[in-house]
């Protein structure tokens, strides 16, 4: 009767231990280790600095430049179907994204749409950092076909023509070159027409229009520095921690431990470091490209395009000397780079879906069932290393994640369409 | 009996600080027993943040030594990578130390860079961990 009795007690026993290990959490809540309290304070916003100067663009934080920026960035002119402005598809609503996988311009484009909050504080721009300044990657998707689908002759006429712009350009920038004898449309970027209106203007004439061209992406890049994230519940909770407060409830326990997974066995910090949980730089993760899409060559290309762009930091469109160009002129550019994209903004995680380089997944859950896997690369190979998450540990390091968000530490008419 | 007590300690303070001050940020001693002082720009060292190091190679007698050759590299080897830069030799400064521009460290944890000199035509290395 007992050995009978015995088999069923064993199986339940055992069901019960893999059901509790996989989906119940440990009772009670994580006690911080001096190591821990370090790399907690580490990514509070408390500890972000100053947003640093753009030695590149001395009109970053002229507030004429911020306002003329503000305009041009709400400005569905700037377009070739006069619908496409920046805040298309940078959508203040959405954190500063469009919910979409891929971008959608004036065409679809073959990258996910990345966030602008605290954009600034980073080195590189583009998923493959193939920009080196935020008035450079300006300029870029007012020219690229499937996004703004305009040029820069197109540009300067409409700066032109608008009494408004162009009191506002000549104001900060001095007077603007003579449009007249220009065509309607050039650039060396564009179509066959656009690069031969572009080939039959003498030297000198290309380097002003550049220049000014230049100037609206300073302008563009001032008002971008002005989009900061916000105080979130994590950011109360690391202060109740470090005031070593008897008061720790800005956090729930899950949330807790998700935080303590996100810092130790998930090694989720080793790239999303700091305040705004990016260490800005590019890892190869292994993430599958949209459907029907090469991989891509990621960072090994963006360096090499970076290094080649007339709007660089060393460039005569810069406003900074050599010596302040490190980022640019002491970039890595090695093998192991290829396939490696950029480590996105954490914060503001939960109102920025779909998830990475080209939207590819479309939750978060997802995301950290890709990480824990950790599969290998279809292009050189992931860095990363699986993780072993249990399901219950996958589900508090998505509680933890969702408790950054919070409403931008930016001023409402910065959010919104500038008012006429 | 104060008033000693807190000018004593403030003047401790002050030496403290003159003496930190010349303290170099990293140090490490090559295979051939030579000393390498490195003074960083960003002192206390910190993740996410470019600059420029100062390095001086010094003998047994404390002297300063001309360098042959100098080469900066470094990695995480419990993460078996590099530096995210590539740091460049690019000059000397007004006392003479050599200047390294382009140094980033992208993660917390145990980093190791790795010296590698040339003094009188002998190759020489040296290896410093730290942790960030």
């Amino acid at each position: 009767m007992i050995k009978e009795l015995l088999l069923p007690l064993f199986a339940s026993m055992a069901l019960i231990a893999v059901v509790g290990w996989n989906y119940l959490s440990i009772p009670g809540v994580p006690d911080w280790s001096e190591d821990e309290r370090r790399l907690i304070s580490s990514l509070s916003l408390d500890a972000l600095p100053p947003l640093p100067a753009d030695p590149s663009n001395k009109f970053a934080d002229e507030p004429e430049a911020v306002e003329f920026g503000h305009r041009l960035y709400f400005d569905t002119r700037l377009s070739s179907n006069g619908q496409v402005a920046c805040a298309s598809c940078h959508k203040p609503e959405l954190m500063f994204t469009d919910g979409l996988s891929l971008a959608m311009g004036v065409d679809i484009g073959p990258v996910h749409t990345p966030s602008l909050v605290g954009l600034a504080y980073s080195p590189w721009f583009y998923w493959d950092g193939r920009k080196d300044s935020q008035w450079a990657q300006a300029l870029a998707p007012l020219e690229a076909k499937h996004e703004h689908a305009t040029d820069r002759v197109q540009l300067l006429h409409l700066i032109a023509e608008d009494k408004t712009y162009r009191k506002m350009y000549e104001n900060l920038f001095g007077p603007l070159i003579s449009t007249e004898k220009l065509p309607e449309s050039a650039t060396p970027k564009g179509n066959a027409q656009q690069q031969a209106n572009w080939d039959a203007l003498d030297g000198e004439t290309q380097r002003a229009v550049s220049r000014s061209f230049a100037n609206l992406g300073k302008a563009i890049a001032a008002y971008q520095r002005k989009l900061m994230p916000g105080r979130s519940r994590f950011d109360d909770y690391v202060a109740q921690v470090m005031a070593n407060s008897n008061e720790d409830d800005a956090l729930s326990n899950s949330e807790k431990s998700g935080l303590k997974l996100f810092i130790g066995k998930g090694q989720c910090i080793n790239c999303h470091n700091g305040p705004l949980f990016t260490n800005h730089e590019f890892h190869n993760t292994a993430i599958l490209e949209a459907n029907a899409q090469l991989p891509s060559m990621g960072r090994y290309d963006g360096i090499r395009i970076s290094r080649e762009d007339p709007f660089n930091c060393l460039g005569e469109f810069s406003d900074a000397q050599a010596t302040q160009c490190s980022e640019l002129r002491f970039a890595r550019d090695t093998n192991d780079l290829v396939g490696a994209m950029k480590t996105p903004t954490l914060r503001n995680i939960s109102l920025t879906a779909p998830y990475m380089h080209s939207g590819q997944m479309t939750d978060l859950a997802q995301v950290i069932e890709h990480y824990n896997e950790a599969p290998s690369s279809m292009l050189s190979h992931n860095e990363a290393k699986p993780l072993g998450l249990r399901p219950v540990e996958r589900s508090q390091l998505e509680d933890f994640l969702m408790t950054l968000s919070a409403p931008l530490a930016t001023e409402e008419k910065w959010l919104a369409p500038p008012e006429y | 009996m104060k008033t000693p007590f807190a000018i004593s300690f403030l003047l401790g303070l002050c030496f403290a600080s003159t003496s930190n001050a010349a303290l170099p940020d990293l140090s490490g001693v090559t295979n051939n027993g030579l000393k390498i002082e490195i003074y960083s720009e960003l002192s206390p060292l910190a993740i996410n943040q470019i600059h420029n190091w100062e390095l001086r190679v010094v003998n047994d007698s404390n002297v300063t030594l001309e360098l042959e050759k100098l080469l900066v590299t470094g990695g995480m080897p419990e993460h078996n990578h590099g530096l995210p830069t590539q740091p460049q030799l690019t000059g000397r400064v007004a006392n003479g130390n050599y200047l390294i521009e382009g140094i980033r460290f992208h993660m917390q944890g145990l980093w190791q860079i790795k010296i590698e000199i040339q003094v009188n035509g002998l190759v020489d290395t040296a290896s410093i961990e730290f942790k960030l």
